[in-house]
């Protein structure tokens, strides 16, 4: 941990990648630097810094401030430094008198249009041009403050989150090209032109009128007060820092976490960060105020009826009667009638001390995941076809991609910090292929666009994908090299794709594509030449989850992308722990590390550390459990940090199910919806009070270092290891560090893990062991993990929901960029601004034949359950397709989602429920005054 | 609202049309296989149960993989 404030080095320009060195002379000195590298980082790196305004070294050179001037021998003039690369033999001078006058005379200018209330100004002390004012000795200006200024510019408050004080504008462009280089919006420009040159968000518009997405970018570079966080303006600057990672997406991005004393002032994107180098998004950047919201439950509370009020306990008699009431129900009905539930948003070490829970205290292997209803088809697919269950690449992977597919994901919003560096590839030149029915924001945005946007019906990702084969086969696309030497069941694969039935032209009706586009598209791909998959749960949560990860896995063998930079196969995962929830052994049929219980030594490793006999056989899935419960031979669930009544699927379904349990014990933040069917609530913590690591979508390994003291007063661990006491099992650890000892102990690919590596090195990637001690960024670079990979033939074999007369529509939900799966955090926070509701797109066609108008409240009913919501008109739907998020429990879309799920793994049909929507019978008003509870029954038809 | 037979008839069935593409010997007993990795011993008893009964409409594939898991 680090006690003192974290002041990150600005080497002014961006490190060079150039492979050459070059030698040259720097005031005397003798520097050594890539080629390619400027003057200004080459003096940086020398101990040399030059004074700059306009330079920092997240942007390329701009070159517009002259205060970085330098003299090179035989260089006429003074150079700019930040601009000027070095060369073989250079000798440069950065402080000279006549250097000296230059930059005071830049200076002056500067401040004889700049407010002079250093005083009382938020950013005293973290300034820039206070610091350069500094710097070049300015002691006054000789022109006066009286001439013609900006000092009377407005301040635009309108952004939740940060102000922008125009009058402190210095124009340098440095948030102008942070928002194109860096997060690629290009929301911001410099309108007008010499002396009225100004910073605008769009057309003159308000911060929050435009199209600025918050990302914090423009914040962050800015070199004096005009782009201030308000937390800094309200509190000031803070005096310390804590490294640690985001909660939000899979991303995983690296923050400091600033504070003053125990307060947290702002959360500030690491430059040394692995997944994010320094950039961030509204969320990670913004959202972080739940952590101390008022709603906040810190004491444990009991009730033996979920009709009964809650009552708060202590610890003691929380954890007593929880572990009273699971051994009571194991007595009357058996071992298998309790479960436990881990959380993709909790850390590895409660994770998997929560897993050890279960399998050791419980006797059973009853244990699951959220990640069962994410990305469980990502671990059935590519553990198949490559041998384990994880992505293939590093994000920086993308970097060196010259097509990028993307395919049933929608990065601008869901995983935003990925989508920028995705972005700034496509920018230099990499083709993009989308395939989404939705016209989501990369098929166009501002200098991007995609190739090919393949708008397939929600439920036919398999036909597409095997169509993209049968192209790759029959026009002689495959890399026979690789395949031969690396893989196995070509033959039988390609026959199956090659078939006639398989062909774009024989799909092209059902998956609603145009047949030549997509041959198109699949040419790309193979082509290359280095090709790269990026998908979501538009793959995984469908009937076919599970055959559409290995129908993509195929087409990576097949044309050769995989093992190298700029190529392979990428979920995006969705929360911040779903990669290690999976790896920590939660899912009911594996231990850590992906291995079967039935495997009597991989059983014995555990057994051996455990002191307890560990089941062979599968425990049940969550959806199983649930409908156990229903059968009542399944009555008491421990959940961690999963609201299941608000994000799983058939929201009457679960809540019955709930209903039926004798102990349901919910350990969250917040009481949520599932709460509302608990017996003991268990309060948890705040990603800003763990103490552990989350690891990310490109399986690198992250430490969460605790910010503050946990509000309730334990560690989440702990409260596992009590329970798990309490029950007869003895489990204890003094700290989080000593269970990464244990998962590294018993899990081979995490075998070179510790904290003090970790703090050492920053990040690790897995598999961390003594073949790989500093990890492992991309996989299967010379063989797979499996050995082979392995073809699979994916049949398309159709979901059972189907459109009908009577529900002609199809619904796919998703994601927003301001909110978060259930809401449950950013729904307390400012990003409320931003999407105060969920609300139903749908097409222009389908509205207008349905009387519908943006802003209509409508019915969205499917043959379980109905919700309403508002409605808003939209030309990205295509036509028979709505859509949906679930952020809000009021509207609670999964109200109308259904049982159907992916054939291997359970992961829910999230992506294709058929519904119809109509006018809603209430008024405006009236619909405005129901509750959520009320809102998802009016207009529904009984569950069938 | 359902129960567990629901679960293991419908997704048994699913599972079965996923292998229906191999030879009929290879297809059962990789639908064995798949209901052994994946599937709870009180599911796979279920299902062996409701072949018993003889109520339900199952793929030809599951009725016979289920044989293949009696006893197991």
């Amino acid at each position: 941990m680090i006690v003192t404030l974290l002041v990150e080095r600005d080497y002014g320009t961006p490190a060079s990648t150039g492979t050459g060195l070059v030698t040259l002379e720097i005031d005397g000195a003798t520097v050594i630097v890539p080629e390619g590298t400027s003057v200004m980082r080459a003096a940086a790196t020398a101990g040399r810094d030059v004074p700059k305004l306009c330079a920092t070294d997240t942007l390329s050179a701009f070159g517009s401030c002259r205060l970085c001037l330098v003299e090179i021998e035989g260089m006429k003039g003074t150079p700019a430094s930040c601009t000027t690369p070095v060369a073989q033999g250079m000798r440069v001078t950065t402080e000279t008198t006549r250097l000296q006058r230059l930059r005071k005379g830049v200076m002056e200018l500067y401040i004889s249009d700049h407010p002079l209330d250093c005083l009382t100004c938020p950013a005293n002390g973290d300034c820039e041009l206070q610091d350069m004012a500094g710097v070049v000795g300015l002691r006054d200006v000789r022109y006066g403050y009286a001439g013609e200024n900006h000092l009377d510019a407005p301040t635009d408050h309108s952004n939740p989150y940060f102000d922008f004080e125009a009058s402190k504008c210095i124009v340098c462009s440095r948030c102008v090209r942070a928002c194109e280089d860096i997060q690629g919006t290009f929301a911001l420009t410099i309108a007008g032109r010499g002396f009225a040159s100004k910073v605008s968000p769009g057309v003159d518009q308000l911060f929050f009128d435009s199209e600025c997405v918050s990302c914090g970018a423009c914040v962050q570079v800015c070199p004096t007060a005009t782009l201030s966080e308000k937390s800094v303006i309200e509190l000031g600057i803070p005096t310390r820092t804590v490294l640690t990672t985001c909660a939000y997406c899979g991303v995983g991005c690296s923050f400091k976490a600033e504070l003053r004393g125990d307060q947290v002032v702002r959360m500030v994107p690491y430059k040394d960060g692995g997944a994010n180098e320094g950039h961030s998004c509204v969320k990670g950047r913004f959202a972080w105020g739940y952590a101390t919201h008022r709603d906040r439950v810190t004491k444990p509370m009991v009730r033996e009826k979920i009709t009964d009020p809650w009552r708060e306990v202590s610890w003691e008699e929380a954890i007593a009667y929880t572990a009273a009431g699971f051994r009571r129900i194991q007595a009357e009905h058996g071992p298998e009638a309790i479960g436990g539930i881990t959380s993709s948003r909790c850390t590895n070490e409660e994770v998997f001390v929560l897993q050890k829970m279960v399998r050791a205290a419980f006797h059973n292997n009853n244990v699951d995941t959220c990640a069962r209803v994410c990305h469980s088809p990502t671990g059935y697919g590519l553990k198949t076809t490559f041998g384990t269950s994880a992505g293939t690449q590093d994000f920086k992977s993308v970097e060196k991609a010259d097509v990028i597919v993307v395919i049933g994901a929608n990065p601008t919003e869901a995983h935003p910090v990925f989508a920028s560096r995705m972005k700034r590839r496509l920018r230099e030149g990499a083709r993009l292929i989308v395939i989404d029915p939705r016209r989501i924001d990369l098929v166009k945005s501002p200098h991007v666009g995609a190739a090919h946007h393949i708008p397939l019906q929600p439920g036919t990702n398999v036909a597409v994908i095997n169509a993209m084969g049968n192209v790759v086969v029959t026009e002689g696309l495959v890399d026979r090299a690789f395949v031969d030497e690396r893989c196995e069941g070509f033959e039988e694969w390609a026959e199956f794709v090659s078939r006639p039935e398989n062909s774009p032209e024989a799909v092209a009706v059902d998956a609603h594509i145009d047949p030549e586009e997509l041959r198109a598209a699949a040419r790309l791909y193979a082509k290359g030449p280095n090709s790269a998959i990026y998908y979501g749960l538009g793959v995984t949560e469908h009937s076919q989850g599970s055959t559409m990860v290995m129908g993509m896995a195929n087409l990576a063998m097949a044309t050769g992308n995989l093992g190298r930079d700029g190529v392979g196969v990428n979920p995006l995962r969705g929360q911040n722990n779903v990669q290690g929830s999976c790896d920590m052994g939660s899912f009911p049929h594996e231990l850590s590390g992906y291995r079967h219980v039935s495997d009597p030594a991989v059983r014995k490793i555990f057994e051996d550390k455990w002191g307890v006999t560990v089941q062979p056989e599968p425990g049940l899935r969550i959806p199983n459990m649930l409908s156990a419960a229903v059968d009542g031979t399944f009555r008491g669930i421990f959940i961690q940090g999963e609201d299941l009544a608000q994000s799983d699927p058939n929201t009457h379904h679960v809540t019955e199910a709930l209903s039926m349990m004798d102990l349901v014990v919910v350990q969250d933040l917040f009481m949520n919806e599932t709460a509302k069917y608990a017996h003991v609530f268990l309060p948890g913590t705040s990603f800003l009070e763990k103490d552990g690591t989350f690891i990310n979508a490109e399986r690198r390994i992250n430490r969460v270092r605790p910010v503050m003291a946990p509000a309730c007063g334990k560690d989440e661990w702990e409260v596992a290891c009590e329970i798990a006491r309490a029950m007869g099992y003895e489990m204890s650890y003094a700290r989080a560090s000593d269970i990464m000892e244990e998962i590294a102990a018993v899990t081979p690919t995490f075998s070179g893990v510790s904290f003090a590596k970790l703090d050492h090195l920053g990040s690790l990637q897995w598999p961390c062991n003594v073949n790989a001690p500093e990890g492992t960024p991309i996989m299967h670079v010379d063989t797979f993990v499996r050995g082979k990979g392995r073809f699979v033939p994916t049949t398309f074999v159709p979901t059972d929901e189907r459109a009908n007369r009577r529900y002609p529509l199809i619904l796919t939900t998703g994601r927003i960029l301001t909110q978060y799966n259930v809401g449950s955090q950013t729904r307390r926070t400012d990003n409320v601004a931003w999407h105060p509701e969920d609300v139903l797109d749908i097409h222009p066609a389908d509205a207008e034949l349905r009387g519908i108008s943006t802003g209509d409240w409508v019915v969205l009913e499917s043959r379980v359950g109905a919700t309403t919501l508002r409605a808003e008109v939209s030309e990205r739907m295509p036509v028979g397709v709505v859509y949906t998020t679930f952020h809000h429990p009021g509207t609670g879309a999964n109200v109308v989602t259904t049982e159907f799920s992916d054939w291997a793994t359970n992961c829910p049909e999230y992506k294709v429920t058929a519904v119809q929507v109509s006018p809603s019978p209430m008024s405006r008003v009236s619909a405005e005054a129901l509750t959520g509870a009320e809102l998802t029954t009016a207009g529904a038809t009984p569950a069938s | 609202m359902h129960g567990l037979a629901e679960d293991i008839v419908r997704m048994g069935n699913q599972i079965a049309r996923q292998f229906a593409h191999l030879p009929e010997d290879e297809a059962v007993t990789a639908v064995a296989n798949h209901l052994r990795n994946f599937w709870a011993p009180q599911m796979r008893a279920g299902l062996v149960d409701i072949v018993d009964e003889g109520d339900e409409v199952l793929e030809p594939i599951l009725a016979e993989a289920a044989e293949l898991l009696r006893g197991s």
